[in-house]
C-alpha cells in the first residue's frame, strides 16, 4: 500500500463529506464522534480505529459514487457487514471511511425450483434459511453468529460454520456476484448458471476478505433439507479418544455432516452456565452429526456407534427428537459465551490441522498452556480439523493481553508444522497477518499481490489486512516489489 | 523459426530424449492447424521453471500440454512455439488417507491416480470424460471438466484445495493449503480451475477425497413426452432423495446408446438416466423411490447395476468421441434446470430447419448441456449462431468445445463473457505480460 494518507484538514472533510451527502442524502452519512465510535472495530475488539465517515449506501450505484469518490480523493475505504468478524477485517483504515452495507438488506429473488436466491450483501445469513425453509430448502454455510451476520460478511471471510465437513463453506454455496472493483466499475461475475466461461472470480472474491471491491449482489445455492437427522453425543476420559473417533468415523466411509469437540474445561463452563446435560467430570465430548436420507443415515448409525465404543467413549446419547437434539447443540454454541462468565476475557484462536494429528496437537497446546501459564479450552470443528482454542486472559493484568497473543501465535505456529493454517474460517484480516509467511513464502505472496494490483491498483480498498507487509504494485512486466532489507531487519517501513 | 542457439538451450534443459522437433512427431500436437516447433517434456518442476524463465526471457509462447484430449478448446493460438508436455510429471506425492486429501503431480492421469486412492477405499469425486484416454489431472483441472457424478459432488472447484504453478516467468508458487478449510489468502486454487493454462502451469494439486460408495445402481427410464420427463426431473429434485447423477438424453443419443447398451427401453423417446451410489440398502430404497417418481409420471424403464451400469455412464460422458468420430462439433451450454425442455425443443427445431443430428446430454440437476452436432459445415454454423443466441436470451452461454477450423474460423468459441472480462484481462496481464502462455486461446 503505497498510498500515503495524509491527515486531511477540516474544511477538505467537510467538502468531502458534502459530495457524499450529494450521493446518499444526509441520512446516509455518519460524521458525528459519536455515532463513529460505534464503527472502530468489529468483534476483535482489541484494536480500535475511528473512521472519518461511516457511509450508507442503498444500491450497488450510490456504492460505486463512493468509490470512485475515494478514488478520485485516494481515501481508503473499508466495507462492513455487520462487524462479527473475529481478524479485524473490518478494522477501519486510519483517514479513511468505512462503507457499511446494512441498507442493503433485500432478499431480490428466492427461485425454488432452480434452488437459487440472489440477495444484497447486508441481509442476514440466517434470514436466507428463514426464506426458503417453507419450501423444505436452507442455506447450508452456518457461522455460530448467522443470527446477525451479513452474507457481504460471509463472501468476504468465506465463512464455514459447524456444517461444513459436508456441505463445504461459504465458497461452495457462491455461484455468481455483482461487485463495485476499486475504481468505482460495477461489473456482474458467475450467476445463476453454473461453468460460465471466463476465470473463476466468483471464486476469488469469495474469501478475499474484503480486498478485491464491495460485492452488491449475490447468487446462492440452496439445498433441500435432509430427510433425517441424527446426533449422536459421546463422552471419554480425555481428547485424544474423542480425536481417535473422528478419523476413526471417515476412514470407515462416513462422512456426517458435523463432528464437533469439546475439552473438559469448555464442557466444566458450559455445565455450569447452561445445563446442556453434559457428564462434568468428562475428559471431552464429541458431537456427531449424521444427516441424509433415512436409509443411509440408519445405516451409518450403527458404524459410528460401534467406532465410538472401539475408541473408548464412555456414554454414548443418541438424540431421540428435535429437543433433545436442540439441547446437544446448545452446549455446544454456548461454548465461546460460556467462557465469558469463567474468564474475564478471552482471545479465539482459529486455525487448521489435518484431522489425524489431532492428539499431538492438543498434548502440544496443554504444554503451552503450561508454559505460558494461561488457561486455554479448545472447542474444535473436529470433523475438518479446525481448532478454536479459547486462551483465557485478565486484560487488567499488566502483560496478560500480551502474553495472551504470544500463547496464540505459538499454537498457529504448531498448526502450520504439521501441515494445516493459520486460519480455517475467522480470516487473516488485521490481526493474522503477521503469520501469513508461516505459509506463504515471497513468490506465493508475489503471486497473492498480482491478484490485488490487478483489481485495486492503488491500494485503496481495505489496506493494511491479510498481507504480512506492504507491497506495492508494479507495471506488468516490472520487477516485483522486494521487502528491503531495512524493512526485513525491522528497521523501517514502506511508506 | 527459434533460432539456433536458444532451440539448443531448450533441449539441454531437458535432454535429448524428452525433446521432440521432428515435423512429423509435431503433427500430433497440431491445434488448429498451428504446429509447435518443439515438444520439451521436463523431468521435474524445476525444468518446467528452466523452460519458462528462458522462454520469457526469448519471449516464446508456450503451450501446456496435458495429454492432448481437449487440445481442440479455445479459440485458434494466436502463435506456439513451444509445447511443455507434463506427462513425466507423473507422480503422486502422498495420500493422507485418514485425512481424506491427498497430493499429487500434475501429469498424472486421472486414471493412474485413481487407481492409487482406490487402494484406500477412497476416490477422486470427478468423472469428466477421455479417462480411457488418460486424461491428466492438469488437463481436467485447467479445463474445469466434469462429468455426470458433479450432481452429488460437485466440480474441481470444490475438491481443489491446494496447488503448485510455474508462472510465466519461471517463478514457483504455492496457493491453497494441504487441509480442507482453509481461508488463509486469496483463495487461488479456483483461479486456476478453468483457467486453460493462460495463468501458469499447473505442476502439483491437492485435493480432498471421498470414500467410495459401498454400491452402486442405475434406473434408466423413457418417456414419450419432454413434460413427463421435465416433471420427474424436477419431482426428483424436489424430493429427499440423494442422487449421484442425473442425465436426460435426447432421443437421437438415447436411440444410439440404447442399442449400445442392450438397454429396452423405447429409443425414439426421451431418457433419464438416474444414478445413485450409496451404502446398499439407501440405494435399494432410493432407487426404488425413483422409480415410483418415473412410473407417477408414464416413464417406462429398466434397473442396471454391475458392468453394464458402468459402461453406460462411460458412454454417457463420452458419446461426442465414441458416436462421432471425424468432423466433431461439440459444445458444451449451461442453463438453468426450469430452461431445459425449452432449450431442447429448440435443438430439435434448429436440427430439423438445418437438417443436421444433434446429440444432446443434459446434466438436469445443473442445467449443463453436451451437444454434439453431425452434418454439413454450412447448416452447422448456421446452428450454432442461431444455438448461441437462443442461450444468450434465456440467460444461458453456449462454448464451442471442438470443431474443425473451417467451423471455428470467424466464431468466437466462448462468447460473451460479460462484464467480468476487463479485470481477467488485468489478471492475465498481471501473471503473464508477455502473453506467452497459450496466446489469443481465452483470455
Amino acid at each position: 500500500m503505497a498510498t500515503q494518507h495524509k491527515t486531511k484538514s477540516s474544511s477538505w472533510k467537510n467538502k468531502f463529506r458534502e459530495r457524499l451527502i450529494e450521493i446518499i442524502g444526509k441520512d446516509g452519512v455518519i460524521s458525528s464522534e459519536d455515532e463513529l465510535l460505534a464503527y472502530d472495530c468489529d468483534a476483535l475488539t482489541g484494536y480500535r480505529i475511528k473512521p472519518i465517515f461511516v457511509v450508507l449506501p442503498s444500491n450497488a450505484k450510490q456504492v460505486s459514487q463512493i468509490i470512485k469518490e475515494c478514488y478520485l480523493e485516494n481515501i481508503p475505504f473499508v466495507p462492513r457487514g455487520a462487524g462479527t468478524g473475529l481478524s479485524g477485517g473490518a478494522l477501519p483504515t486510519d483517514e479513511g471511511i468505512v462503507i457499511s452495507l446494512s441498507r442493503m438488506n433485500k432478499i431480490l429473488d428466492v427461485d425454488i425450483p432452480n434452488q437459487r436466491v440472489v440477495v444484497e450483501p447486508g441481509v442476514v445469513n440466517l434470514w436466507v434459511t428463514n426464506a426458503v425453509s417453507p419450501y423444505g430448502y436452507y442455506y447450508a454455510p452456518d457461522p455460530s453468529s448467522q443470527i446477525v451476520c451479513t452474507i457481504g460478511g460471509n463472501v468476504a471471510e468465506n465463512s464455514g460454520g459447524v456444517h461444513c465437513l459436508k456441505y463445504g463453506v461459504t465458497t461452495n454455496h457462491v455461484l455468481g456476484v455483482e461487485m463495485v472493483l476499486p475504481d468505482g466499475e460495477i461489473i456482474e461475475i458467475g450467476g445463476k448458471t453454473l461453468d460460465r466461461p471466463g476465470y473463476d472470480l466468483t471464486g476469488l472474491v469469495v474469501g478475499s476478505e474484503g480486498l478485491l471491491g464491495i460485492v452488491t449482489k449475490v447468487t446462492l445455492k440452496i439445498i433441500k433439507k435432509p430427510e433425517a437427522v441424527k446426533t449422536l453425543f459421546a463422552s471419554y476420559d480425555n481428547v485424544e479418544d474423542a480425536g481417535a473417533s473422528v478419523s476413526g468415523i471417515t476412514a470407515r466411509g462416513v462422512i456426517p455432516a458435523g463432528m464437533e469437540i469439546m475439552d473438559s474445561f469448555c464442557i466444566k463452563s458450559v455445565e455450569e452456565t447452561i445445563g446442556a446435560g453434559y457428564p462434568i467430570d468428562a475428559g471431552a465430548i464429541l458431537l456427531v452429526e449424521l444427516d441424509g436420507p433415512s436409509a443411509e443415515v440408519e445405516a451409518q448409525l450403527p458404524i459410528v456407534e460401534e467406532v465410538l465404543k472401539e475408541n473408548k467413549a464412555i456414554q454414548i446419547k443418541i438424540a431421540k427428537n428435535a429437543k433433545e437434539r436442540d439441547l446437544l447443540w446448545k452446549g455446544r454454541k454456548s461454548a465461546f459465551p460460556a467462557m465469558g462468565r469463567i474468564s474475564s476475557d478471552y482471545y479465539v484462536q482459529d486455525g487448521v490441522i489435518p484431522r489425524s494429528k489431532l492428539a499431538e496437537v492438543l498434548g502440544e497446546i496443554a504444554e503451552l498452556s503450561k508454559k505460558y501459564g494461561l488457561r486455554v479450552a479448545n472447542v474444535f470443528h473436529a470433523g475438518d480439523g479446525n481448532l478454536h482454542p479459547l486462551v483465557l486472559y485478565d486484560a487488567s493484568k499488566e502483560g496478560d493481553l500480551d502474553k495472551t497473543l504470544e500463547l496464540a501465535g505459538e499454537i498457529l505456529k504448531v498448526c502450520v508444522d504439521k501441515g494445516g493454517s493459520i486460519t480455517g474460517e475467522h480470516g487473516v484480516g488485521h490481526d493474522k497477518k503477521r503469520f501469513l509467511s508461516l505459509m506463504f513464502d515471497d513468490n506465493d505472496l508475489d503471486a497473492m499481490n498480482l491478484i490485488r494490483c490487478a483489481f485495486d491498483n492503488k491500494g485503496l480498498c481495505n489496506p493494511g489486512k491479510l498481507f504480512p507487509t506492504p507491497r506495492t504494485c508494479v507495471e506488468p512486466g516490472m520487477k516485483p516489489f522486494k521487502e528491503h532489507p531495512v524493512q526485513k531487519a525491522g528497521m523501517g517501513e514502506m511508506y | 523459426m527459434l533460432n539456433k542457439s536458444v532451440l539448443k538451450n531448450l533441449r539441454s534443459i531437458v535432454g535429448e530424449k524428452n525433446t521432440i522437433f521432428e515435423k512429423e512427431k509435431l503433427a500430433a500436437f497440431n491445434i488448429d492447424n498451428v504446429l509447435p516447433e518443439i515438444v520439451l517434456s521436463p523431468n521435474n518442476i524445476e525444468e518446467v521453471s528452466e523452460i519458462m524463465k528462458l522462454a520469457s526471457k526469448e519471449s516464446l509462447s508456450v503451450i501446456p500440454w496435458g495429454s492432448g484430449t481437449k487440445s481442440a478448446l479455445g479459440n485458434k493460438p494466436d502463435r506456439a512455439d513451444i509445447v511443455i508436455s507434463t506427462k513425466y510429471l507423473d507422480h503422486m506425492i502422498e495420500h493422507g488417507a485418514s485425512d481424506l486429501v491427498a497430493t499429487t503431480e500434475c501429469g498424472i492421469s486421472l486414471k493412474k491416480f485413481q487407481e492409487a486412492l482406490n487402494k484406500e477405499n477412497q476416490f477422486l469425486a470427478l468423472d469428466p470424460p477421455h479417462v480411457g484416454k488418460n486424461a491428466t489431472i492438469g488437463g481436467i483441472v485447467a479445463t474445469n471438466d466434469s462429468g455426470p457424478e458433479r450432481l452429488r459432488y460437485g466440480t474441481a472447484r470444490e475438491f481443489l484445495i491446494g496447488l503448485k504453478v510455474v508462472r510465466a516467468d519461471g517463478s514457483i508458487f504455492k496457493g491453497g493449503s494441504k487441509v480442507v478449510k482453509n481461508v488463509a489468502g486469496y483463495d487461488l486454487p479456483k483461479l486456476y480451475v478453468g483457467s486453460l493454462g493462460t495463468l501458469g502451469i499447473i505442476v502439483e494439486a491437492t485435493f480432498r477425497l471421498y470414500p467410495v460408495p459401498e454400491y452402486s445402481e442405475t434406473y434408466v427410464a423413457s418417456f414419450s413426452s419432454l413434460k413427463d420427463c421435465q416433471e420427474t426431473v424436477l419431482t426428483l429434485l424436489d424430493s429427499h432423495l440423494v442422487l449421484t447423477s442425473l442425465e436426460i438424453l435426447n432421443p437421437e443419443l438415447n436411440s444410439s446408446l440404447s442399442e449400445r447398451n442392450d438397454l429396452y427401453v423405447n429409443d425414439s423417446q426421451f431418457s433419464l438416466v438416474i444414478g445413485i451410489r450409496n451404502v446398499g440398502k439407501a440405494v435399494k430404497e432410493q432407487i426404488s423411490s425413483v422409480k415410483k417418481i418415473c412410473v407417477q409420471n408414464s416413464g417406462k424403464g429398466a434397473l442396471i447395476s454391475g458392468a453394464q451400469e458402468g459402461k453406460l455412464w462411460e458412454d454417457i460422458r463420452d458419446f461426442p468421441w465414441k458416436l462421432i468420430k471425424a468432423q466433431r462439433v461439440l459444445c458444451k451450454a449451461g442453463v438453468l434446470v426450469t430452461q431445459i425442455p425449452k432449450a431442447l425443443q429448440t435443438i430439435k427445431q434448429l436440427s430439423d430447419e438445418n437438417s443436421v443430428k444433434i446429440y444432446v446430454s443434459v446434466r438436469a440437476g445443473n442445467g449443463i448441456c453436451t451437444i454434439a452436432i453431425e452434418g454439413e459445415d454450412l447448416s452447422i454454423k448456421n446452428t450454432l449462431k442461431h444455438l448461441r443466441n437462443f442461450m444468450l436470451s434465456i440467460g444461458g452461454y453456449l462454448v464451442l468445445q471442438e470443431a474443425p477450423s473451417e467451423i471455428k474460423n470467424g466464431f468466437d468459441v466462448w462468447g460473451d463473457i460479460g462484464s467480468g472480462l476487463g479485470i481477467m484481462k488485468r489478471v492475465k496481464a498481471n501473471y503473464d505480460p508477455d502473453n506467452l502462455l497459450n496466446p489469443g486461446r481465452y483470455i
